[in-house]
């Protein structure tokens, strides 16, 4: 092929180019000394041959610089030589170019370390060989399904395997400690069907039943990282395990967002409810095998029969362990808008930032409006200049590019792995990758062109003519100069940016004063995580909590203590269902907050009764069955009138007998789930009417004093009734930190990127305003040496910074008011996206920045001594 | 004897190398004799500027339709010839074969219209 010939060929040259030079100049001068001879033998002298030679030849140079651009890449030769050039321009004006490059640095840093932990929390591979080919199954409509029933799809050639998994808790007897830890219990053949690389060790096997694979952390922190703990024993639950393998340090589960259990055990229970993760046979396609998947439920419907349920198989899912197929298939859709709305803001102060440095670069294309002029009059085209200072933004926009992602390894790198503050273990690792690479690229192309187009095109637009003169300070265009439009537009994002930060700022503000319903500041949560199989029979459970609470009750500074089977805005339990009662013959569905509780739970939460009783003692096992509801739900299904008395119940799941409970109480509304809700029904049950009370016991109790001094004293009580158990005791203020943390999430981000845009902004402002204060030295000062006070100097340069302002802020406020429309759904009740407040106070913000930024170009103006402005060059 | 007055600067598009490949067809040959060669061939009416010639040379060894090596010239001076290739004499033909159509079909145009 003869281009690639080409191609080769101009490779060579560029390897030996001083040679290519070398020669050429050779060459010429044979020509030259050729025809030297020629004339002598016409008889000329040699002296003059050689002249004349010389002058039929022409321009060497211009043959030379000819000759040679046949071998170059054209573009590539003259973006180095820009490059080199602009390097050069730089460092000649270092100010700029430090400004310019902070500004980028901070938009590029904010807006990468966004996009590298959206990539790790939503898109990380989990660690696993071929995640391609996994996928997660469900059938019934379940996410977990028991155990015996994932043996029939196991074995019913679905897959090429099948695994199951189950997160969970473990009590982890440790010396004298019991702590609770997160395992992950997971089928025998769940390493070997996900292919999970181990640090050191073996990975648990079909047939294992009392071996671990224990996390890295786990290891480093809790084993002291010990070079032989392979083979050790750990005591989980009061069962003896053996260590036989070491995740590696870097491991992601399957599970995702982040969740690194402490370690993982076998499935030992058959009732345990496991989640499917398959692997796709060779040669199958995913329809063929989610068609499988639907005739093995088919299957599971006839060895384990459910009467009167619909069959398995009309509700089956497959979704993939990784990517968007997994989020879609986790219906991740909030999460996923959060991140999408953090990387729109953090594009927008990219956007802020940049137009700083279009704004710098304006005001230097200015100055440089003579150097300019003399290249394009001696024959520059306007396109080679304006390619000329593209490269120079190019340049910027690399450094601070770089600068940028150093910031983001250097904040990544610290965050790695730590566990967030959070009461589930979520460790993100950080990886930087090519995804990184190529998107710091685009991002610094991006600033390139959008902080670079701008001022190319105004530096180059002047005519040569006055460019050329010195004076060129005098031709000075009116005030909406490109600069001034830039800021006017920075300051719009900024109100978009400040905006949608105070939003989450008084959201934050909102929640946390929010009164959810219940007492929170006397109340300790104390939790104790029993070892299931020691109580086997549900009598044994019943006994051990009412000691307990028993126990608990007599302590002095203890009012009131209960249990409670949901711990409001940290757990949740819900039912949706047709309720039949006994007043009505209609059945609305209604979706309703479940709760079991103990004598004394409302007591203890500060949660009013306003009708009926609590419940008692009496209300056990065999009684008469009881509910208590709240305020709306009572209202939702009997109106005005009096609920306590009347029977509420609903149908078994698919079957014909009526679940019916008496209604013995009406209490207040509280929050059960979450702060935002509004008027949710709730219904609660007797504690002590269930046979199934879960090993997790979640004792509330409320003091007479502050909370902080009794903790150690229940942990001592609790300890003391049965010390296989797990206890964590602590202040329901601090539990409610998860009910906070989206808001507090949303506000420390939202809010931090708004102050981040406002200073990039007023930097911006500042600039504009010192730099037209300065054009205009000359002027003000014949101003006043005509008479002018500084009193109307001064409202002149005000009256610029205010006029800059106020269009800035009339677009921002049209802007923000579209474009906090779509956050209602992160915001509490009683926060609105068009609350007039926050623009008021945004729009108080800028002015306040604005003033201040024009102080000091204010004072430098009056300042102004009529006869040195002047004479001011 | 009176010289025709040459034609300097612009031939015909893409002439120029046509006319170098050819020139070098029968033989290898340094950048002053190609010159001379086509200046005495046209009978002094092609007169090549040098500031075409090397860039036109350059061009074609870019190409690869020719390669250069330096040698000796009559007078010992050391000078730096120019062969075709393969792929040039190629080219040459195509070129040829191009041009001659062209001028038969403007003389065509030229005696008809």
């Amino acid at each position: 092929m003869s281009w690639t010939n080409e191609l080769s060929n101009r490779l060579r040259y560029l390897l030996r180019r001083n040679r290519f030079d070398a020669e050429l100049e050779d060459e010429i001068l044979f020509h030259l000394e050729a025809r030297a001879d020629e004339l002598e033998a016409e008889g000329m002298t040699r002296k003059n041959a050689l002249l004349q030679a010389r002058r039929e030849f022409g321009s060497q140079a211009r043959i030379q610089e000819d000759s040679r651009s046949f071998w170059h890449f054209q573009w590539l030769e003259d973006l180095l030589s820009d490059l080199r050039y602009g390097t050069r321009a730089l460092v000649r004006n270092k100010t700029f170019a430090l400004a310019a490059i902070f500004s980028l640095a901070l938009g590029t840093g904010a807006n990468t370390s966004v996009f590298s932990f959206t990539m790790e929390f939503l898109f990380s591979d989990p660690s696993v060989t071929d995640a391609d080919s996994l996928f997660v199954s469900r059938i019934a409509g379940r996410s977990h399904s028991p155990y015996r029933e994932y043996k029939v799809v196991r074995d019913a050639n679905v897959f090429a395997g099948l695994a199951g998994l189950r997160e969970s808790e473990a009590n982890w007897r440790n010396g004298d400690d019991t702590l609770r830890i997160h395992v992950l219990q997971v089928t025998g053949n769940y390493y070997q069907v996900t292919g999970t690389p181990l640090l050191m060790g073996r990975p648990i096997q079909p047939g294992d039943r009392d071996t671990v694979v224990i996390s890295y952390p786990f290891w480093q922190s809790r084993l002291n990282g010990r070079a032989d703990v392979l083979g050790r024993a750990l005591v989980l639950d009061g069962r003896p395990f053996t260590i036989t393998g070491v995740l590696p340090r870097v491991h992601r589960s399957l599970i995702g967002f982040g969740f690194s259990p402490d370690l993982s055990v076998p499935v030992l229970n058959e009732e345990t409810d496991v989640q499917f993760i398959g692997r796709l046979m060779p040669g199958v396609t995913r329809e063929q095998t989610l068609e499988r998947l639907r005739r093995a439920s088919e299957e599971v419907d006839r060895v384990y029969p459910r009467k009167d349920a619909e069959a398995r198989a009309l509700n089956v899912r497959m979704y993939g362990v990784h990517g968007l197929d997994r989020l879609t298939g986790e219906r991740g859709g909030p999460i996923i808008a959060f991140f999408a709305l953090l990387m729109v803001v953090v594009g927008l102060v990219l956007l802020v930032a940049c137009a700083n440095v279009a704004s710098l670069a304006l005001a230097r294309a200015a100055s440089r409006r003579q150097e300019l002029s003399v290249r394009l009059a001696i024959g520059a085209s306007r396109g080679r200049v304006i390619r000329q200072l593209l490269a120079e933004s190019l340049l910027l926009a690399g450094l601070g590019t770089a600068a940028g992602v150093g910031m983001n390894l250097l904040l990544t790198n610290a965050v790695s792995g730590m566990a967030l503050p959070l009461p589930f273990p979520i460790r993100i690792y950080f990886t930087p990758d090519w995804h990184l690479l190529a998107y710091s690229v685009l991002v610094a192309v991006g600033c390139a062109l959008v902080s670079g187009v701008m001022p190319a095109l105004a530096a180059t637009r002047s005519d040569v003519q006055s460019g050329l003169k010195q004076d060129a300070r005098q031709a000075s265009g009116g005030f909406w100069n490109p600069r001034s439009l830039l800021v006017a537009g920075q300051l719009a994002l900024t109100v978009v940016l400040l905006a949608t930060g105070l939003l989450f700022l008084r959201n934050l503000n909102q929640a946390t004063s929010m009164s959810p319903g219940f007492d929170v500041g006397s109340t300790v949560w104390a939790n104790m995580r029993l070892v299931p199989e020691r109580y086997a029979r549900p009598e044994l459970q019943t006994n051990t909590v009412q000691r307990a609470l028993d126990e608990l009750r007599a302590l002095p500074g203890v009012e009131a203590a209960s249990i409670t089977q949901v711990v409001p805005l940290n757990d949740s339990s819900d039912m949706r269902a047709p309720i039949i009662t006994d007043i009505s013959s209609t059945e609305p569905v209604l979706r309703m907050n479940m709760n079991r509780v103990t004598p004394d739970y409302f007591r203890t939460m500060g949660i009013r009764l306003l009708d009926g009783r609590d419940f008692t003692a009496a209300d056990r096992l065999g009684a008469n069955k009881v509910v208590v509801i709240n305020e709306v739900l009572a209202r939702s299904l009997f109106g005005s009138a009096r609920a306590v008395g009347h029977t509420l119940g609903w149908r078994e799941p698919g079957g014909h007998t009526v679940n019916r409970f008496q209604i013995v109480g009406v209490v207040a509304l509280s929050k059960y789930r979450s702060l935002g809700e509004e008027d949710t029904n709730a219904l609660y049950m007797s504690y002590f009417q269930t046979d199934d009370p879960g090993s997790s016991v979640a004792f509330l109790l409320r003091s007479s004093r502050r909370p902080e001094g009794l903790l150690r004293q229940i942990d001592r009580t609790l300890g003391s009734i049965d010390s296989s158990a797990a206890i964590e005791v602590k202040p329901m203020t601090d539990a409610l930190g998860l009910a906070f943390l989206p808001s507090r999430a949303g506000a420390a981000l939202l809010g931090t990127m708004g102050a981040l845009g406002l200073l990039l902004a007023s930097l911006g402002l500042y600039g504009v305003l010192v730099y037209s204060v300065n054009r205009r030295v000359r002027e003000i000062g014949i101003r006043m040496a005509l008479g002018a006070s500084p009193k109307q100097v001064l409202r002149l340069v005000f009256g610029q910074s205010l006029l800059l302002v106020a269009v800035g802020c009339s677009v921002g406020l049209g802007l923000a008011l579209l474009a906090t429309q779509p956050l209602t759904m992160f915001l509490v009740p009683g926060v609105h996206p068009t609350d007039v407040s926050t623009y008021l106070t945004v729009v108080g913000i800028l002015l306040g920045v604005a003033l201040l930024a024009t102080a000091g170009p204010a004072v430098r103006a009056v300042k102004v001594e009529p006869t040195t402005a002047l004479r001011y060059e | 004897m009176s010289k025709p007055d040459p034609i300097h600067g612009e031939f015909l598009p893409g002439t120029l190398s046509m006319l170098i490949l050819r020139t070098l067809a029968r033989g290898p040959l340094h950048g002053y004799a190609i010159a001379k060669r086509i200046k005495d061939a046209s009978s002094e009416v092609l007169a090549i500027e040098e500031g075409s010639l090397y860039p036109a040379l350059n061009r074609l060894l870019v190409k690869g339709w020719l390669t250069a090596e330096w040698g000796l010239s009559d007078n010992n001076r050391k000078a730096r010839f120019y062969r075709l290739t393969e792929e040039g004499r190629r080219q040459m033909e195509q070129e040829t074969h191009d041009f001659d159509r062209m001028v038969d079909a403007i003389r065509l145009v030229l005696k008809t219209v």
